[in-house]
C-alpha cells in the first residue's frame, strides 16, 4: 500500500524523460485504447507496454496496481461475457440452449467469441489505467507542474494537480496509521463480521477527515508563509529540456502507433 | 530593522475568550528570542499574529493593538512538521519554491539556492527526495527554505518537537549557524534545554499576557518565573536549582563545565579525592578511613567545637537519607527477579521493500516495572512495539505473554493485555466530548467503570473543565494526555507510550510521570519509547537500547550509565546527572537530580568538618 499511487524514484530510461513528453504518450494512449478495439492491436500494444515497463524498472509496481484492479477487470470481463451470452455470434461454440421466460424464448449462446470480446474490453480498460499510472510512477508532483507550466497551464491548476499527488500518498498512510492506532486501543477491524467492520470504519473517518482537515490547513499556512500568489508572475529555478531520449522514445511510439492502427484496421472484428 | 508589538489583545471570536492580552514586547535584530509558556497560553495565536496569518487567513477575530513595523519587513515561519510545509518532490525543488514565488530571476534562485545549500552546510542533500529525508534533515531544509527567501525575521514553532537526538544536534548547530550569521530569529518552544546556549532574549506568556520580557541571564536567574512558565530547562540549571536550596550562595551554572567547577568548589578538592578513593579498593578505602578516624579523633579531642560537632551531626544525618536513598535505588534497579510478563524472542522483521527493521531481537519486560526504549529514528523502536501488540506480524520469531504466544489474535483482543498509545493523539481521538474520549478503552474492552472515577481522574489532571469540549480542541499537549489516561480505563497489563512527552510542557510532563508511577504501582508493566533522555533515566527501571534494528542492550539505568561506549556509538548523550556523578567518582551513578543533590550534599557536609580539621591540625 506504502507504494501506491505515487512516483517511485528509479534511475531509468523512462524517468529521464521531459515530463511533456510522458503527457503526451498517456494522451495518446488514452485515445488509441479507447478507440482500438482489436485483440491482435490491443496485444501489440501490451507488448509495447511491457517493454517500457521495464526499461522504467516498474514492472513490479504494474504487477500492484493489476492487483489492485483485478476485481474491476474481471467485472469487465464477466459484465461482456454475460451480455455476450445472450446474443448469438459466428464461431465456434462452449455452450448453446434454449429456454424460455415467462413464455419468452431465450437463447444463451456462449461461443469463444464471447471470451474474446470479454478479454478486449478488460485489456482496454487495463492499458488505459496503466497509460496513467505509468506516468505517475515516472514523473513526480514537482516535475508534472513543472511540465504543466511549460505548457501554459494556469500555475493555480498546475499547482493543484501536482498537490493531489503530493498529498494522495500521505492520507493513505494517515488512513493506515489511524486504523492501527485504534486498533491498538481495542477498536476491532480484523475478527468481526462485515456490518461490525463496516461501521468501525466509519468511526475511523473521523479522525481522517480531522487529519485531512488539519492537512489542509498546514498546507494553506505554509502557501502564506512562502507567498504564494497565482496572482504573481512566479519564475523556476529548474528549467525542462527535451533530450535526444525524448526523441528516441518519440519515434518508437509513433511507429507503435502507427502499427497499432494498422493491426487494427487489419484485423478488427466487429464487436 | 526593529519588529515591536503594542498594547495587542485577540480573540477568535466577538464572543471568545481574549486569547492575548495587551501584550507588548521588542524583537531584537539580530538575537535570538524564545518565546515560552505553558500549554495554551496564547503562543500559537502570536506566531499567527506576528506572521500575518492574522488577519490574512484568519480575518474574523478581534484585534486590538498594534504593530510596528517597516512594510517591506518580510516573516516567515519555520513549523514543527516541516512535511505539512514543503512543498516539492526533490530539496532543491523545496528550496525553491518561496523565492520562486517571489518572481526572482532564474539566476538569482541559483544564487539563493547555493547559499542556504552552503550555509547550513546540506549541500550533500541537494540531490535528495524530501520523503527519504530524516527528521532532522528534513527540518534543516525547511529551514533552508524560508531562509533562502532572507526573511528579516524567522519564526520557528517548537522546530524539534519531533526529531531524535541526531535531529536535535543537527537543528542546534544550523540554529548557532544562523546566529553567526545574525539571523534575528524567533523560537517558540516551552523546552529550553535544547537551545538554552544558544537563546540571548526570552519573552515569557502566561494566560495571553506577557509575564516576562529580558535578557537569558535575567530569566535563568528568575526561577520563580521559569517555573511559572512551566518552562522545560537544561537538566544543570535543575541541579543548580536544588542544590542553590541548600547551598545558598552557590554561584549559578548553566553548562556541565560550569557545574563542574562551581560543584568542585563546593564539596572540595579533598571531597573528590575522597569520592575517587571511595571507588578505589577497599583495603585503601579502609585505610583511608581509619586514618581519617583517628584524624577525627584526635580533633574532637583536641577542639571539641561545638560547631563542629553539630556538622558532624548533619552529616551522619545527611549519610543516612543518603543510605536510604541508595537502598531504594538498588531496590529499584536491582537485576529484575520479578515475573516477566511480555517477551520478545528471535523477532525478526524484514519489510516488503527488503528492509531489515529488527534483527534477531530478544526483549524481556518483568511486571511492575517501567521499560524505557532508546535509539536513533529507525533504530526499531516503533517497530518493536508494533511486534509486541499484534500490528505486525514478525518475519521471524515469537511473542508471549504471560508465556501464551500472541499469534493469531487480532490487535483488539491483544489490546486488552498490551494497549499501545501512538505518539500522535489525533489519530487516536474521535469521540465527541472529552469525557467519552477518557473511557473509550473501558467501552471497547467492555470494562465496568463509574461517571465519578472518570471525573475524579479529570479533575485530578487539570480537564474537569472541559470534560464537554470537543477533544480536538485541545492543547497538543492536553490531547497527549487524555489518551494516555484512558488506559487507566483499560485491563491492559503492559501499557506502551510511544513519545509520550510531545507537545508536553512541563506540568503535564510532571502530570505524566504520575500517571507512569501510578501505572507501576498498580503493577503494570509500562514501555516508555522517549528521546528525553533525563527523562527516561529518571522513570525507567531498565532501559533496552536498539541501534539499526539489533538490540544492543537491555539492563538496569544504573548499568546503562556506565556504558559510555555505547551511548556514544548510538551518539546519544547521557543525562549531565549522570555525567557529573562519573565526573565526581559516585560509586553509585545518580540518574536524577533529587539523588544527585542528596549524593552532593553528604559529600559536602562530609567535607566541611574536614576542612576544619585541616585547618585545626
Amino acid at each position: 500500500m506504502g507504494d501506491f499511487l505515487q512516483y517511485v524514484e528509479v534511475d531509468s530510461f523512462l524517468h529521464k524523460l521531459d515530463p511533456r513528453t510522458k503527457f503526451v504518450f498517456f494522451i495518446v494512449m488514452s485515445v488509441l485504447t479507447s478507440f482500438v478495439k482489436s485483440g491482435a492491436a490491443l496485444l501489440f500494444l501490451f507488448v509495447i507496454f511491457l517493454a517500457v515497463w521495464l526499461t522504467g524498472h516498474v514492472g513490479k509496481y504494474i504487477l500492484v496496481l493489476a492487483n489492485k484492479v483485478k476485481v474491476l477487470l474481471l467485472f469487465i470481463f464477466l459484465l461482456w461475457l454475460v451480455l455476450g451470452a445472450f446474443r448469438i455470434n459466428e464461431g465456434p461454440v462452449i455452450c448453446r440452449t434454449a429456454f424460455t421466460v415467462f413464455q419468452h424464448p431465450f437463447t444463451f449462446s456462449l461461443e469463444w467469441f464471447d471470451l474474446y470480446k470479454g478479454c478486449v474490453f478488460s485489456m482496454r480498460i487495463f492499458l488505459m489505467i496503466s497509460a496513467f499510472y505509468t506516468v505517475v510512477l515516472s514523473t513526480n508532483f514537482s516535475q508534472i507542474i513543472l511540465g504543466l507550466r511549460s505548457w501554459r497551464v494556469p500555475y493555480a491548476l498546475a499547482f493543484g494537480i501536482g498537490l493531489v499527488f503530493q498529498i494522495i500518498p500521505i492520507i493513505v498512510k494517515e488512513f493506515s496509521t489511524i486504523m492501527e492506532a485504534q486498533s491498538s486501543r481495542g477498536l476491532e477491524v480484523e475478527q468481526c463480521g462485515a456490518l461490525a467492520k463496516m461501521k468501525n470504519y466509519v468511526i475511523v473517518s473521523l479522525p481522517l477527515m480531522f487529519r485531512v482537515l488539519g492537512k489542509g490547513h498546514s498546507i494553506s499556512l505554509a502557501m502564506h508563509y512562502y507567498k504564494l500568489d497565482f496572482k504573481v508572475r512566479r519564475t523556476s529555478y529548474k528549467v525542462i529540456r527535451t533530450t535526444y531520449r525524448d526523441a528516441v522514445f518519440s519515434v518508437v511510439f509513433i511507429l507503435a502507433t502507427v502499427v497499432t492502427v494498422f493491426l487494427q484496421v487489419r484485423f478488427y472484428i466487429p464487436l | 530593522m526593529s519588529f515591536s508589538i503594542s498594547n495587542i489583545s485577540y480573540k477568535y471570536g466577538p464572543e471568545q475568550e481574549l486569547v492575548l492580552k495587551n501584550a507588548s514586547f521588542e524583537i531584537m535584530p539580530g538575537q535570538v528570542t524564545a518565546i515560552v509558556g505553558p500549554s495554551g497560553c496564547g503562543k500559537s495565536t502570536l506566531v499567527s499574529i506576528l506572521s500575518g496569518v492574522i488577519p490574512e487567513l484568519m480575518p474574523n477575530g478581534v484585534f486590538e493593538g498594534s504593530l510596528e513595523v517597516a512594510e517591506d519587513v518580510l516573516i516567515s515561519v519555520v513549523s514543527q512538521s516541516p512535511e505539512n510545509q514543503l512543498f516539492g518532490y526533490g530539496v532543491e525543488d523545496a528550496i525553491s519554491f518561496g523565492i520562486e514565488n517571489m518572481g526572482l530571476p532564474n539566476e538569482e534562485i541559483v544564487e539563493r539556492v547555493e547559499y542556504v545549500l552552503d550555509l547550513l552546510n546540506i549541500q550533500h542533500l541537494r540531490k535528495r527526495s524530501v520523503a527519504t529525508l530524516s527528521g532532522g534533515q528534513r527540518q534543516a531544509v525547511c529551514i533552508a527554505s524560508v531562509l533562502a527567501m532572507r526573511p528579516d525575521i524567522l519564526i520557528m514553532d517548537e522546530p524539534v518537537s519531533s526529531l531524535d537526538p541526531n535531529g536535535k544536534k543537527m537543528i542546534q548547530s544550523v540554529l548557532s549557524l544562523l546566529k553567526e550569521s545574525g539571523q534575528t530569529t524567533v523560537i517558540v518552544d516551552n523546552n529550553l534545554d535544547w537551545f538554552a546556549d544558544i537563546v540571548e532574549h526570552v519573552i515569557g506568556l502566561i494566560d495571553g499576557e506577557v509575564v516576562f520580557d529580558g535578557g537569558k541571564d535575567v530569566f535563568f536567574n528568575d526561577f520563580a518565573i521559569q517555573e511559572r512558565l512551566c518552562v522545560t530547562i537544561p537538566q544543570e540549571v535543575e541541579i543548580y536549582l536544588e542544590l542553590a536550596k541548600r547551598f545558598p550562595g552557590l554561584n549559578k551554572f548553566y553548562s556541565l563545565s560550569e557545574a563542574k567547577r562551581e560543584i568542585t568548589k563546593l564539596i572540595g578538592p579533598a571531597a573528590l579525592d575522597l569520592a575517587i578513593c571511595q571507588t578505589a579498593e577497599s583495603a585503601v578505602a579502609k585505610q583511608a578511613e581509619s586514618a581519617v578516624a583517628k584524624q577525627a579523633e584526635s580533633a574532637v579531642a583536641m577542639q571539641a567545637e561545638s560547631a563542629v560537632a553539630k556538622q558532624a551531626e548533619s552529616a551522619v544525618a545527611e549519610q543516612a537519607e543518603s543510605a536510604v536513598a541508595k537502598q531504594t535505588e538498588s531496590a529499584v534497579t536491582k537485576p529484575d527477579e520479578s515475573e516477566e510478563i511480555l517477551t520478545a524472542r528471535g523477532i525478526c522483521k524484514t519489510f516488503a521493500d527488503g528492509f531489515h527493521a529488527l534483527i534477531n531481537v530478544d526483549a524481556g519486560f518483568a511486571k511492575g516495572k517501567v521499560i524505557s526504549m532508546l535509539g536513533q529514528n529507525g533504530s526499531g523502536k516503533t517497530t518493536l512495539v508494533k511486534h509486541l501488540n499484534g500490528l505486525y506480524r514478525a518475519s521471524k520469531g515469537k511473542i508471549f505473554y504471560r508465556g501464551q504466544e500472541t499469534t493469531g489474535k487480532s490487535v483488539a483482543q491483544i489490546s486488552k493485555d498490551i494497549i499501545l498509545v501512538f505518539q500522535n493523539p489525533e489519530l487516536m481521538l474521535f469521540e465527541e466530548t472529552v469525557l467519552r474520549e477518557l473511557t473509550f478503552c473501558a467501552r471497547a474492552q467492555n470494562n465496568e467503570f463509574t461517571e465519578e472515577t472518570a471525573l475524579a481522574v479529570l479533575e485530578q489532571y487539570g480537564l474537569l473543565a472541559q470534560r464537554d469540549e470537543f477533544p480536538v480542541n485541545l492543547s497538543m499537549g492536553k490531547k497527549h494526555l487524555l489518551t494516555i489516561l484512558s488506559v487507566l480505563f483499560s485491563s491492559a497489563e503492559v501499557i506502551i507510550l510511544d513519545e509520550p512527552t510531545l507537545g508536553m510542557d512541563l506540568h503535564l510532563k510532571s502530570q505524566l510521570i504520575d500517571i507512569i508511577r501510578q501505572l507501576k504501582d498498580r503493577g503494570k508493566t509500562v514501555i516508555v519509547i522517549s528521546h528525553e533522555i533525563p527523562l527516561v533515566f529518571r522513570i525507567s527501571d531498565e532501559i533496552l537500547v536498539l541501534n539499526e534494528g539489533v538490540r544492543l542492550i537491555q539492563d538496569t539505568r544504573q548499568v546503562l550509565a556506565n556504558c559510555d561506549e555505547l551511548f556514544a556509538r548510538i551518539s546519544i548523550s547521557l543525562p549531565p546527572v549522570v555525567l557529573l556523578s562519573k565526573y565526581f567518582g559516585f560509586a553509585s551513578l545518580c540518574c536524577d537530580v533529587d539523588s544527585f543533590v542528596r549524593e552532593i550534599a553528604v559529600r559536602s557536609t562530609a567535607e566541611i568538618p574536614a576542612a576544619g580539621l585541616a585547618g585545626g591540625i
